[in-house]
């Protein structure tokens, strides 16, 4: 039984947004749902200022709110510690994203097929697919993932549900990093068990001085940041992407 | 035969009966077409977001579950403290909680993604973790002891009650009120006390903050119900100084909701949270006309209220209005502002403004409350038939210990001794 966390560290960061697009593309979020979400922040005054970046995926924490909240079940935690989303179950009530301190969740607000980024319908777009199946309509897509009833990762997604990052269940039961791990250019995320001295997540730990997220809320995250403080309220974020639809 | 007198006799159906009925099924009919717009487009239509996915639906739900109360306040006063004077009321009271109750749970369900898994799945899927699990089956379990309470008033009224009916219809009435308080209004409050990640509400005072307003809501709405009923069948239903008892009474709780209200605050500023500025921003920037309805509504109805003014029908009318248009105000701002708290210091303010389509569902649940409560006034009898002397006496027998009569037993009082409706 794997811990299965996140370390990322701030000073490699270029705030290229690569993690965000790779987790797009492997799960096929709908249009303004950002499961790995990049804030760029500016810090200070012209001209005196610093730019810097903040990673920030679900922190699948070990004492999560959003599992204890959730009035079905439809949020629990797998056996490699992922708190991972029933979208079978899930009634849509909205209370995982009000209890949860990082928001991370999000919710379907349209149909699958209205909420691409991609209009399949256009018959232009034909001849760069080859004519292949919207990831709405690929059967092979929309089978259940294993135990966690979770639906493979690219499939359709159903409306009315919210979701969040899975650790990308689907890769890292293949032994692949999480998609976002694996897109990052300076290697700045890296993903392991926690509790395994020799893995790359407690290396890294143990080499630098970490941080994480709201840790007074005793939510416990799985997510460490490292090579930076922990932006304060001087900070402001720039160049947001606006996560309505 | 003796001759028998009625009370709450049905009195002629009027125009402007047909007028409101038809205004109130235009407003349901408006209500339903948003309502599928919201279900067949998706969410987006309305302003909802990632950020704030709690806005009017949640704050009406609220609010319409305070409503609720009217019916345990009435309901305790009769057969806990002996007050007879409140009894043409009784059964209206335990409709306004009926339909309150339905309307906010409409409300949930129009905040849900999907409405059959969320009518399904809990019976299946539940979680003993989550307050939103308590929340729901407090919902389900008041709902049927004022449905029981319901039945057999109604007996009652129409004459067919045994001194059992009436023992379990008092019962009822006094174990909904504690029921009410902790277990549907407390409950309320501590599915958003209970959340770490929103400052402005995880406070373990908001759960009694709920019970206290749920309790001015309902009084204000029972207040409002016996002037109005009045004013359309030009009788009035409870005499001036019951009326005058009852506005006091209201007077009290609005009392107690601003002590919690001004302590809630005192301590929140003390916090030395974030939060603390960023609630201020918004009571004060974005949300001061509701601020200043909620101030100002609490001050008017207190003065009206506390003064010889509550004698006036007109004034107390006034106070009643004032007092719903505050706890209203209380409830969208708590849950509003709430949310809207930016998670991170760094951060934008995202502000939340309803949606056409919100406003409408909203407005139709709204009629369909009154809809509903106007056609079961006329559809069951509202009140006790009084016999005239010489008639059998009311099973009810409030204000004397209900005992059950030596060699009695559960005799149903034939229709010959109580007059039928």
């Amino acid at each position: 039984m794997a811990r299965n966390g996140m370390v990322i560290e701030l000073d490699r960061c270029q705030g290229c947004r690569a993690c965000m697009e790779a987790c797009k593309v492997e799960n096929n979020t709908p249009q303004g749902n950002y499961w790995m979400y990049v804030f760029r922040l500016e810090e200070g005054e012209y001209p005196d200022t610093k730019v810097r970046f903040m990673p920030r995926p679900c922190m699948h924490c070990d004492n999560a709110p959003c599992v204890k909240v959730c009035p079905v079940q439809a949020r629990f935690k797998n056996e490699n510690g992922a708190v991972v989303v029933d979208w079978d179950k899930c009634i849509g009530c909205h209370y995982c994203v009000v209890a949860c301190p990082y928001g991370v969740n999000y919710f379907n607000w349209k149909d699958p097929e209205k909420a691409q980024y991609l209009d399949w319908k256009d018959r232009a777009l034909a001849s760069v697919t080859g004519g292949a199946a919207p990831a709405y309509q690929n059967p092979d897509l929309m089978g259940r993932y294993g135990q966690e009833r979770r639906r493979v990762a690219g499939g359709g997604h159903l409306k009315g549900v919210i979701e969040k990052c899975s650790f990308c269940v689907q890769r890292v039961e293949q032994n692949l990093p999480p998609a976002c791990v694996a897109a990052c250019p300076v290697q700045a995320l890296h993903f392991g068990d926690l509790d395994d001295p020799n893995s790359d997540v407690s290396k890294t730990l143990s080499r630098k001085r970490s941080f994480r997220l709201k840790e007074e809320l005793n939510t416990q995250p799985k997510v460490y940041y490292v090579g930076q403080s922990q932006p304060g309220a001087r900070a402001h974020e720039i160049e947001a992407v606006k996560a309505r639809r | 035969m003796a001759t028998q007198t009625m009370v709450g006799a049905t009195p002629r159906v009027s125009l402007g009966f047909y007028v409101w009925i038809g205004i109130l099924g235009l407003l349901v009919l408006q209500g339903v077409y948003s309502f599928l717009v919201q279900t067949i487009e998706g969410f987006y239509v309305t302003s909802l977001t990632d950020t704030i996915p709690w806005g009017l639906y949640i704050s009406a739900l609220v609010f319409f579950i305070g409503a609720s109360a009217g019916a345990t306040v009435i309901g305790l006063l009769i057969h806990g403290f002996g007050r007879t004077d409140y009894l043409p009321l009784a059964t209206r009271a335990i409709l306004v909680g009926v339909v309150s109750l339905a309307s906010a749970v409409l409300f949930v369900m129009m905040g849900v993604g999907s409405i059959p898994r969320a009518m399904l799945m809990p019976w299946f899927w539940n979680n003993p973790t989550s307050m939103f699990t308590y929340t729901s089956t407090s919902y389900y379990l008041f709902g049927l002891l004022l449905l029981g309470e319901l039945y057999y008033t109604v007996k009652i009224n129409r004459g067919s009650a045994t001194a059992r009916d009436a023992r379990i219809a008092k019962w009822l009435a006094i174990s909904a009120a504690p029921f009410a308080l902790m277990a549907v209004h407390a409950v309320t409050g501590s599915l958003f006390a209970v959340l770490k990640a929103r400052d402005f509400w995880n406070n373990p005072l908001l759960p009694p903050h709920f019970a206290v307003a749920a309790l001015v809501t309902g009084t204000a709405i029972m207040l409002l119900v016996i002037i109005t009923t009045a004013a359309a069948t030009k009788r009035e239903l409870v005499g001036r100084e019951t009326l005058a008892h009852l506005g006091g009474l209201l007077g009290f709780f609005i009392t107690l909701a601003g002590f919690f209200d001004l302590f809630d605050l005192l301590v929140f500023t003390y916090s030395d949270k974030l939060a603390t500025n960023e609630a201020w921003h918004f009571l004060s920037a974005a949300h001061w006309p509701l601020t200043a309805v909620q101030v100002l509504g609490y001050a008017v109805g207190f003065v009206i209220l506390v003064s010889g003014l509550r004698r006036s029908v007109p004034w107390l009318a006034a106070a009643s209005v004032a007092t719903i248009l505050a706890v209203a105000s209380y409830r969208y701002n708590l849950t509003t502002v709430g949310v809207s708290m930016p998670l991170y210091p760094f951060i934008e303010h995202e502000h939340y403004v309803p949606s056409l389509v919100e406003f409408s569902v909203t407005l139709g649940i709204v009629a369909l409350a009154l809809l509903a409560y106007t056609v079961l006034t006329r559809a069951l009898p509202m009140e006790e038939a009084v016999p005239a002397a010489g008639g059998a006496p009311s099973p009810r027998d409030v204000g004397e210990p209900l005992r059950r009569p030596a060699g009695d037993g559960d005799r149903v009082v034939p229709p010959a001794e109580v007059p039928a409706r």
